[in-house]
């Protein structure tokens, strides 16, 4: 009896201490659930703007070329605009092709409607050629690139709440540039930016909320 | 005399548990760190593309990403995201009993001058050199695009 008892001590003993040991761990996952709960699953990849903006005017250069005037070109058409650059290994060509993957599931009379906007960030490295390229591989060869010089560009990215920097020569010779942080919707009904998507947004998401973007509705 | 034996053994049995799944890996030749999760997507562009991982450091010692090399690329570099900007780090923490998460959206490795544009089901091999760890090959299986596992 004795002997149980002193073996049982000592396993209970031991056993706080392997618990307090790996105390660093048990922390972390113990606190992990409740940040769970702020990000929950039914959360919408959408922001719908309590006050929608105005579509800048903004007149740059397309793929072909050719001047491309932004209001006059997407007047009454629902309009999805992306800043960003083509030297962008991550988020750039993720966003378009997840664009892309819900553009390509629409039925055809609503893609002919739907514009897709990407403007570069990186004007002196994306002339109409290298944007045309990687637009037809990162996105769909539907899509609009334009490019044009870089203070037009930055000041219609601000008047839709999108703050880019120019690009930066480093001392080494690599260029620093910088996208967009969402992509915006603007309503065929009023031809306001009322919808924002931030990068985290999957080509589910947009599967789901295109067709009703198409439509000026709210996702 | 026999409990105090008993008690001995209990001690140096649990002694030996605790050690078996809480490794301090305090051993010779550094951390031991493991790479899981790698994957490359398939790159849009033929001369450049990214790669993600995680590196999981189960020892109590602390290490750091300082380069990496890969036979598909003349250049890679390790990219440190701040905000919507890019640009190139010196090294990346390895935190002890901790992990270095390379994700889509943050922090990533970027291959500069592809030899051979990766195409999806394809591998791409890399050695990640650590400071103390010393060099650690893996493998990046190419996917798609937009794959975009969940976060931790």
């Amino acid at each position: 009896m004795l002997k149980k008892n002193a073996l049982a001590v000592a396993l209970v003993a031991t056993a706080a201490l392997t618990l307090s040991s790996c105390a660093g761990d048990k922390a972390d996952s113990g606190s992990s659930p409740v940040s769970d709960v702020s990000t929950g699953t039914d959360e919408k990849a959408a922001t719908v703007l309590d006050r929608p903006f105005e579509k800048p005017d903004l007149v740059l250069t397309d793929t072909h070329g050719k001047k491309y005037d932004l209001r006059e070109r997407t007047k009454g058409k629902p309009t999805l605009i992306y800043f960003g650059y083509t030297n962008c290994p991550d988020v750039c060509p993720l966003t378009m092709s997840n664009i892309a993957i819900a553009y390509k599931k629409l039925p055809r009379a609503d893609r002919d409607k739907l514009q897709v906007v990407f403007v570069t960030t990186d004007p002196e490295r994306d002339t109409p050629e290298a944007l045309g390229k990687w637009l037809k591989g990162a996105g769909d060869p539907a899509f609009t690139g334009l490019t044009g010089d870089f203070p037009t560009i930055q000041a219609g990215a601000r008047q839709m709440g999108i703050g880019i920097d120019p690009p930066k020569k480093e001392k080494d010779g690599s260029v620093v540039s910088m996208h967009g942080a969402q992509v915006i919707a603007f309503s065929p009904k009023t031809d306001a930016g009322y919808v924002l998507y931030g990068d985290d947004t999957t080509a589910d998401d947009y599967t789901e909320d295109l067709p009703e973007l198409v439509e000026g509705e709210n996702p | 005399m026999n409990r105090r034996t008993t008690l001995a053994t209990a001690v140096a049995l649990t002694a030996g548990l605790v050690l078996a799944g809480c490794s301090t890996g305090s051993g010779s030749g550094g951390p031991e760190l493991k790479i899981e999760g790698a994957f490359m997507p398939e790159p849009v562009m033929d001369d450049m593309a990214a790669g993600f991982l995680t590196v999981k450091n189960d020892s109590g010692t602390a290490d750091r990403l300082t380069s990496v090399t890969s036979d598909i690329a003349e250049e890679v570099t390790i990219h440190r995201t701040t905000g919507q900007k890019m640009q190139e780090a010196e090294s990346f923490d390895v935190p002890a009993d901790g992990e270095l998460n390379l994700e889509r959206g943050g922090n990533h490795l970027m291959f500069m001058k592809l030899r051979k544009k990766p195409e999806q089901g394809d591998k791409v091999s890399v050695e990640l050199h650590f400071e103390k760890a010393g060099p650690v090959r893996a493998e990046l299986p190419v996917k798609e695009t937009t794959h975009n596992p969940k976060k931790q």
